[in-house]
């Protein structure tokens, strides 16, 4: 009850006038850069990012999340009508909804995911309303050995069930830590890494590695296979619209299942991503219309689409109440709140409701807006994609550079973002996993903090990890996890020759 | 042009390299305990010699694993590359020198009237609007300044 008078609260702050505009351009900047092939929802936020610096916080949040599920729903238009996937997280739609589309029923395939996309949206944030003040209680009795536990966790989740090959995921995470510990030292003021380079003093800046590595990256991949758009022309015809609505409640149990996994893997740092392919996955396996999937099921579009969204949505409930991103955007958005001065965890529930809970309350208003808007501007969205791609590509170009300069004004940033994006390329083309760096750049600091202080505190003895069971409990999950490809396999082979 | 393998070794090697010389960077901070607790140099030498041993697996893997005997790159898709980030390299050290609003113009130009083929009027056309649209957005919409280089003669 607490929880929903906090939210009440939250509504009197997003709906003003100033809020719901920002709310209106967010999403429609967002699809924007959903649609474009090269800018997606984490590069999309960075580029806003530094433009919001002079902004009142609230507003800058409501500003970069409306982003955020613009993109989300930009993304999956694409995959649709275009076969290609504006996100990595809408992936999984192409397999079902552009075969829809083919068949004419493009507006049906588009209702089918915006509908299903707003539901598991809505679903994230009821999970985030309702176990917020829950998780912040919990989180209040952490101190630096629980934090580091919870790092921990979280990037033990990354190897174990992010999907990508292990090595290349730790290689990955432990590249974001060492550029993190680049530049001043928080705890001994010393300047670590920097090789006397004075460019290096400030540090690496994770907006200009992820406008590199997603951007600049995407755009050098697209570029090499070719980009041949065959797109469906698109009419949103209300009749449509409508028909697809009324056989969504046909697939309760597929929506159900996947915002659950949506909600499970947004929480613990699997992201949208893995999310969408995984309810997929199960769709395929479980669902009673798992006959069609593949062919132009519309099953096969509401199971990707309902846990893509619920996964972006709860992904910023351990991002608020513990400072741990799920997902690459909400890495980003995290970064963003410590450069507006806000300290993510716990406390800023405590210390700014209005932050928190205006942020919770624009949520609800933001995707019911997105879902309007997007089945309103789709037509005009699709057709920037008929812009040929020998301008579209080098606007894109300039846009990012402009982005990456804007984030500190240093000229020096220009080439770390051509590095990164070289980076970004061989990052996709090798199968390295691209979020775990981004993870650990944002939040390596704070990470390394946790565990400095933890020995200081213990005078050097790791066993400070194991002295309570709470610290145990997170410590012990998340070698499970880290061990999780291994016991897998272990499990599976010990039941092949049980089963033979 | 270039198999999966060849790519898979050197990038893993690479990755090497970069922990090595983190870990070796690491050093020169203090990698042990002193009184005040682990010094500045301890994290990052562990990340590093995590990240060796990491990539010393990635390059055994590289070299065993069968399915990386495919091409990654061919060569069309390399000259697609090339086609497209030299222009990039070309576009950052303009912006350098000439300020980031010309350098957008040279490029939009460059690219759409040479790679792009597009008409001429056309291709100037969006390298006059673009940088003019970037001005007013960016320098009067949300009162960012960008490098100008020789255009800030005209005190904008």
């Amino acid at each position: 009850m607490e929880n929903l008078g906090s939210l009440f609260h939250g509504f009197s702050v997003a709906i003003t006038p100033l809020h719901i505009g920002l709310m209106i351009v967010g999403v429609l900047l967002g699809i924007l850069v959903g649609v474009l092939p090269g800018l997606g929802a984490p590069n999309g936020v960075s580029l806003l990012l530094p433009l919001t610096f002079t902004m009142d916080p609230v507003s800058a949040i409501i500003l970069l999340t409306s982003m955020y599920w613009g993109a989300l729903f930009g993304g999956s238009t694409t995959s649709i009508l275009f076969n290609i996937p504006g996100e990595p997280s809408s992936v999984a739609t192409t397999f079902d909804g552009y075969p829809l589309a083919q068949k004419g029923r493009a507006t049906e395939a588009l209702s089918f995911a915006f509908l299903s996309a707003g539901f598991g949206a809505l679903v994230g944030v009821l999970v985030i309303t309702l176990l917020s003040g829950w998780v912040q209680r919990f989180a209040l009795k952490f101190s630096s050995p629980e934090f580091f536990a919870v790092y921990f966790l979280a990037f033990a989740s990354f190897v174990g069930l992010g999907g990508a090959p292990i090595l290349k995921t730790i290689v990955s995470i432990g590249i974001g830590f060492a550029l993190a510990a680049v530049g001043m030292d928080s705890v001994s003021g010393s300047l670590r890494l920097t090789f006397g380079f004075d460019q290096m003093i400030a540090g690496v800046s994770f907006l200009v590695a992820v406008i590199g590595l997603f951007g600049l990256g995407e755009l050098i991949l697209t570029i090499e296979e070719g980009l041949h758009l065959k797109g469906i022309v698109a009419k949103v015809r209300i009749g449509d619209v409508w028909r697809a609505a009324k056989e969504m409640p046909r697939h309760w149990a597929t929506l159900i299942r996947s915002a659950l996994v949506g909600v499970w893997m947004g929480i613990t740092p699997g992201g949208p991503t893995a999310a969408s392919f995984m309810s997929y996955g199960l769709g395929k396996r479980f669902s009673k219309f798992r006959a069609g999937y593949g062919k132009g099921e519309p099953d096969g579009i509401i199971a990707p689409e309902t846990a893509d969204h619920s996964a972006g949505t709860s992904a910023m409930l351990p991002m608020l109440a513990l400072g741990i991103p799920g997902s690459a955007t909400a890495a980003v958005m995290l970064g963003g709140l410590m450069i507006w001065g806000l300290n993510p965890g716990p406390m800023l529930f405590v210390e700014r409701p209005d932050f928190v809970w205006g942020l919770i309350a624009s949520m609800y208003l933001g995707n019911v807006l997105a879902v309007v808007l997007v089945l309103t501007t789709v037509p005009l969205f699709a057709s920037i994609l008929r812009i040929p791609f020998a301008i579209i590509g080098p606007a894109i170009v300039v846009i990012c550079f402009i982005g990456a300069y804007t984030v500190g004004s240093r000229p020096f940033d220009l080439w770390l973002a051509v590095v990164f994006g070289a980076l970004g390329y061989l990052f996709k083309k090798l199968d390295y996993p691209i979020a775990p760096l981004i993870l650990a750049m944002v939040i390596g600091d704070k990470a390394e903090d946790a565990f400095r202080q933890s020995l200081i505190m213990s005078r050097g003895s790791m066993a400070i990890f194991w002295s309570n069971p709470l610290v145990s409990t997170l410590m012990a999950l998340g070698i499970v996890l880290l061990a999780w490809p291994v016991l897998a396999k272990g499990v599976s082979a010990m039941r092949r020759p049980a089963a033979s | 042009m270039i198999s999966r393998r060849q790519a898979e070794v050197g990038f893993a090697a690479a990755t090497a390299l970069f922990g090595a010389v983190i870990a070796y960077g690491a050093t020169e901070f203090g990698v042990g305990w002193s009184r005040s607790g682990p010094e500045p140099g301890t994290f990052p030498f562990y990340i590093g010699c995590i990240v060796c041993l990491a990539s010393a697996g990635n390059l055994v893997l590289g070299l065993i694993t069968p399915r990386f005997a495919q091409t990654l790159i061919s060569g069309e898709q390399a000259r697609r590359v090339f086609g497209f980030t030299l222009p990039i390299i070309g576009f950052v050290v303009a912006s350098l020198l000439l300020g980031l609003y010309i350098a957008t113009a040279l490029y939009m130009f460059g690219v759409m009237a040479i790679q792009g083929r597009y008409p001429i009027w056309h291709a100037t056309l969006v390298a006059i609007v673009m940088p003019v649209a970037l001005y007013f957005i960016l320098e009067k919409g949300f009162q960012v300044a960008l490098m100008k280089g020789p255009l800030d003669m005209l005190g904008l």
